[in-house]
């Protein structure tokens, strides 16, 4: 399509969006946390609401048999990204973030974000302009999506899945490939955490235990629906709260683990259970307060102390497996072409050979420039 | 005591009250009257640091997205006539955020930039370098950013600048932000200027490495030569003219030193100001003549609505039309 009527397109649906005006009803729900918190399961009970999943969804599998409630469009989207920023899913560096925000506040990307989120609100007919977005690659693009949401004059807000680093760190360990450790595991998981708090700090959020999410899923989703203005939840229909209990399985939470199924070492395992004791906090009904805030601000300033110290002290390894990707780069590049007759010549020796006979030499052998 | 122990930056006129002391030395008043005791840590978070005169009628735009998108603002009044302090505050009250706001005076008459900043010893009180040292040594946040008072951002880049002040953290990189001039003419009409691809960092780490230094024109912050820079899209910021503020009426009566092209970019403010007056503007080439809807300010249409829905690149130019035949040294 040519740039100047995407344009036009994004522009005419940006103009419809605002004149939705501060009091339209559209909303996005975004549903973060580490995977396997139960970030499926809450966006599962507000689709069940009549919330809107943007289709298509990645598809149900044994790893999560009730279904992701992940648009396949978003998942692609953020892999892209996320290759680009070069940033894994699951990433332990402090610094990733501002590696993901650079590639997400690029005009382009935002624009594709505000057009398909436009394009969403469109779809839907007659009922709610609401909208919940799950993704576990959501949260390095946290920015992004609040600039699109708001483009198209949807009010964004957030909910953070809670559940114990043990359990997570265990169920990663049983449900995904074996390759990352606890301790990376743990890592990513405090470096997620912590700063998904911070993204979200100042604006429409709410924390929910995945427990009691399992436990009685009516108390914290009634709580999401008056806080967050969803008429979806504020106007369910029997039929439609009969469906998420069954929906909700509490067996679903599988995996009960403690700190003695996962071994790291004893300095992060305090820092992951500080971190889970504060989030949990802001979960308890007022718990969201400065105070809670400033103790995850002096965490992250403790993780980004103990994550550099360990990049130093394993700063050989790096250097090493740089050393020989760059080796590895160069035997790819050299091993492709074929080398040419002049090539086996080395090239103090070619050099020797006046420029107008090379030129004549060229000619001869028909290669020519 | 602590009065006995020498600054990091003792002025030249013998002001203790303008020399300069970093937060990251051993001699700020961490632990008060204990000399020698350890620096006062610097909280996460950026601040954002104003040297204004007479910006009162820019204020209602500059400081609420400002306010919104870092943890403290330092603003260091120098030598305004105007209500510029007064209407500071009531911003920041409006915004609920006076708790944020830190107002300084800086009452010694700054080197205009150029030959009389040249001219000027670095550590004088007189000197911009001295003066940003001084204004800076304040900061006590990890991270710092000089701001204008006649800069004005967009939504989006309120927004980006919020959370790069949590994003920054981990690093030590410093930002550069564009910047887009807009010549106000009226409420609903104004030129925005986009024959320049005017690039300047505005976010650094606080710390002993990035200081400020004399240059020849002006002041520099200084930074390790492999630091990062991020550098953030176009359209998130304008800087504001107003035409009927006249800034270049002394240009046009005492003539203005042409050849010297580190000054290219008021040079180019120069010439869109004289083809506006003179009814030329159009064809200039790199501006744009932007008309607010009825009832909508010029300001506030063309950083809330209007540059959202420019195609990219807006710029693509690094000089002004003028000086692009010219030598840049």
């Amino acid at each position: 399509m040519p740039a100047e009527s995407s344009t036009d397109a994004l522009g005419n649906a940006l103009s419809a969006a605002r004149e939705t005006g501060p009091d339209s009803a559209r909303r996005v729900v975004f549903v973060v946390g580490s995977g396997r918190s139960g970030t499926s399961t809450m966006s599962g009970a507000l689709r069940t609401l009549g919330l809107h999943v943007p289709q298509p969804e990645v598809l149900a599998d044994a790893t999560n048999p009730k279904g992701f409630g992940e648009p396949q469009w978003l998942v692609d989207l953020h892999d892209e990204l996320l290759k680009r920023s070069n940033v894994a899913v699951s990433d332990a560096r402090p610094q990733a973030w501002l590696e993901a925000a650079k590639v997400g506040a690029d005009h382009a990307v935002r624009q594709r974000v505000t057009g398909w989120l436009a394009d969403q609100f469109a779809d839907v007919e007659g009922g709610h302009d609401e909208l919940v977005l799950k993704d576990p690659r959501a949260a390095w693009f946290l920015g992004l999506w609040r600039a699109g949401a708001q483009a198209c004059g949807a009010t964004p807000s957030y909910v953070t899945m809670l559940r114990p680093v043990t359990e997570v760190v265990g169920s990663k360990q049983k449900y995904y490939d074996a390759r990352q450790g606890a301790i990376t595991r743990t890592a990513a998981w405090i470096n997620m955490m912590l700063h998904t708090e911070r993204a979200t700090r100042g604006e429409a959020r709410a924390f929910v235990r995945y427990a009691d999410l399992l436990s009685d899923w009516t108390v914290p989703v009634f709580a999401l629906g008056e806080q967050f203005d969803l008429s979806a939840v504020k106007t369910a229909m029997s039929v439609d709260i009969a469906a998420v209990h069954s929906f909700i399985d509490p067996s679903l939470r599988r995996v009960r683990l403690t700190w003695d199924d996962v071994a790291v070492p004893d300095r992060l395992r305090d820092l992951a259970e500080e971190t889970w004791v504060a989030l949990d906090g802001l979960a308890d009904p007022g718990g969201d307060t400065a105070e809670a805030h400033e103790h995850c601000d002096q965490l992250r300033a403790a993780y980004a102390e103990q994550y550099a110290e360990a990049e130093a002290f394993a700063s050989s390894t790096t250097l090493a497996a740089r050393r020989d990707g760059a080796r590895q780069a160069l035997a790819g590049a050299a091993a492709p072409a074929q080398a040419s007759g002049a090539d086996k010549i080395p090239h103090s020796v070619r050099a020797l050979v006046p420029p107008a006979a090379r030129q004549k030499i060229r000619k001869a052998i028909g290669r020519e420039r | 005591m602590s009065a006995e122990v020498a600054p990091d930056i003792a002025c030249l006129e013998g002001l203790p009250e303008y020399d300069v002391t970093w937060p990251w030395s051993p001699r700020t008043p961490s632990a008060p009257g204990v000399p020698g005791s350890p620096a006062a840590a610097l909280a996460p978070g950026l601040t954002c640091v104003f040297r204004v005169r007479n910006e009162a009628r820019n204020l209602p735009w500059v400081l609420p997205p400002i306010l919104a998108a870092v943890q403290q603002v330092l603003f260091v009044d120098n030598g305004s006539d105007d209500d510029t302090v007064a209407v500071a505050r009531r911003v920041a009250e409006e915004c609920g955020a006076a708790d944020r706001l830190t107002v300084l005076d800086y009452p010694h008459k700054v080197s205009r930039a150029g030959g009389e900043h040249l001219a000027t010893p670095a550590t004088s009180v007189h000197s911009l370098t001295h003066f940003y040292n001084w204004s800076f040594s304040h900061v006590r946040t990890a991270y710092s950013m000089k701001w204008d008072g006649d800069m004005v951002l967009t939504p989006e880049g309120s927004a980006i600048l919020r959370d790069l002040s949590w994003q920054l953290e981990a690093s030590r990189a410093i930002v550069a932000m564009p910047r887009h001039p807009l010549t106000v003419v009226d409420e609903s009409t104004g030129w925005l200027d986009l024959s320049l691809r005017f690039l300047e960092p505005w976010v650094y780490p606080m710390g002993p490495e990035f200081t400020f230094v004399k240059a020849f024109d002006w002041e520099l912050r200084e930074f390790p030569p492999d630091t990062e820079r991020v550098v953030l899209p176009q359209g998130l910021c304008v800087e504001v003219k107003w035409h009927d503020a006249d800034e270049f009426a002394h240009w046009r009566t005492e003539g203005v030193d042409f050849t010297n092209t580190r000054l290219y970019r008021k040079l180019r403010e120069f010439e869109v100001d004289r083809a506006i007056r003179e009814g030329t503007a159009a064809e200039l080439g790199g501006l744009r003549q932007v008309t607010a809807p009825p009832g909508v300010h010029i300001i506030d249409h063309v950083t809330h609505t209007w540059l959202g829905e420019q195609p990219r690149p807006l710029v693509t130019h690094s000089l002004p039309t003028s000086l692009r035949e010219r030598s840049a040294r």
